[in-house]
């Protein structure tokens, strides 16, 4: 677990090792994508090729699955985006910091106390990055339910009666507050438990090979995927819903 | 600061920068750098990958359609083939009757002439054996005729003159003659 480096912003902060995670992030994503996307060929792709096809194959199935493809389509690059990296987020909270001893001098910025501790930081494990993201899913929502449905897609909101708008609009404000809680929960809470862990005695001894580390760091890699998964899923269920036409 | 107007997040927040659940600017930053990195990406890497592998889907449409379109051309020549050897095969079957037709008439119309031929044949040969026996009578009548002269000479040379006897001679060959041998 982190202690949150701020910057200082005008009269306001900003939460500096999130920021510097996320660039982190996203240099990854162009590189990891760059390295499918350099050798394009309509023949025999190569191995990163492949795997960026087999995530578009993926996302497409569950679009159109979901609603009808032509609606979802343009969906894709966000969708395909937001996966990786919400997935790529979730992985880098499990990197042990290497950098770290070589910025330990480096006041610019305040990267030596960024880089300080033993492992970096998930931009997930931020509770303003998963609402940043839930609210971007909601946005697009709203829009692409008056986009499809017109002022129609207001209508929703009283049915059956007038007396349901309530229970509508408290809806439409907990989907993307579970969204973010849910992916900021289980992520942060990852990574308090790496911290906990990385304060049990004895366990510089054994190098962290045997005992609780391994296998935490296991299960949440599988927690990161499901997490970006079921972000993703809910993202294209919940616009599914909005741009369906009513029965 | 509080941009999303929350009120227990805002409580939350304010109790401290070791609280996890804090908002500030980095809310905005992060949705900036999102859209900025979903940006890039649609335009750098997905929208030339799914490009390519429409492409791709293409390609194969296009050569599945192609072999659909060469498996029929070869069933259509195929077909044509069967009727060719179809039509050969009833030709040589029209070819063969005829000519056994024709062969037939040829060997009747040879039949017929041959008994035409043997018909003219035995005429010829009938009257070739006509001639040759009047020739054979009028050879022998001269020489009945010859020698009854001859033993008649013999015979009556004492008592006829030969040349006051002449008439008397004729009349006696012209009454063998009429008669029938």
């Amino acid at each position: 677990m982190h202690e949150m480096i701020l910057w200082q912003v005008g009269n306001s902060t900003v939460h500096g090792t999130t920021l510097v995670m996320t660039w982190i992030v996203m240099a990854a994503i162009i590189i990891f994508v760059r390295l499918g996307v350099r050798n394009l060929t309509s023949g025999k792709p190569g191995k990163f090729q492949n795997i960026l096809e087999w995530l578009v194959d993926f996302i497409k199935n569950l679009v159109s699955e979901n609603m009808d493809y032509k609606k979802g389509s343009p969906l894709l690059s966000y969708l395909l985006t937001l996966i990786l990296f919400i997935f790529f987020s979730n992985m880098l909270g499990l990197i042990p910091n290497l950098v770290g001893p070589f910025l330990h001098n480096v006041e610019f910025a305040k990267l030596n106390q960024i880089f300080g501790g033993p492992v970096l930081m998930s931009p997930t494990a931020d509770i303003n990055t998963t609402m940043g993201l839930a609210t971007l899913t909601i946005i697009l929502v709203v829009y692409l339910g008056i986009k499809h449905k017109g002022a129609s897609y207001f209508r929703h909101f009283i049915e059956p009666n007038a007396l349901f708008l309530p229970i509508h609009i408290v809806d439409i404000l907990s989907k993307p507050m579970t969204l973010a809680f849910r992916l900021f929960g289980n992520i942060y809470a990852g990574e308090v438990l790496i911290a906990v862990i990385l304060m049990l005695p004895g366990l510089y001894v054994f190098g962290g090979v045997i005992g609780p580390m391994p296998i935490w760091l296991g299960f949440s890699i599988f927690i990161g995927t499901i997490q970006s998964f079921v972000f993703t899923v809910l993202t294209i269920a919940y616009v599914a819903q909005a741009v369906a036409h009513d029965h | 600061m509080n941009p999303l107007g929350i009120g227990f997040a805002y409580t939350i927040a304010a109790t401290g920068s070791d609280n996890p659940i804090s908002f500030d600017l980095t809310y905005f930053a992060m949705i900036f750098s999102f859209l900025i990195l979903v940006w890039f990406l649609a335009k750098y890497a997905w929208k030339p990958l799914m490009d390519m592998m429409e492409k791709r889907r293409q390609f194969i449409e296009d050569n599945l359609a192609h072999a659909e379109q060469e498996r029929n051309d070869a069933e259509k020549i195929r077909l044509e083939y069967q009727e060719e050897m179809r039509q050969a095969r009833s030709e040589a079957q029209s070819i063969i009757e005829s000519a056994i037709k024709i062969s037939e008439q040829q060997a009747a119309e040879i039949i017929v002439q041959a008994r035409k031929e043997n018909e003219r044949m035995k005429e010829v040969a009938l009257a070739d054996i006509g001639r040759e026996r009047d020739k054979a009578i009028t050879d022998v009548k001269a020489q009945v005729a010859d020698m009854s002269v001859a033993i008649a000479e013999k015979i009556i040379r004492q008592k006829l003159d030969m040349t006051g006897q002449e008439a008397l001679i004729d009349q006696f060959i012209q009454e063998v003659g009429d008669k029938p041998c």
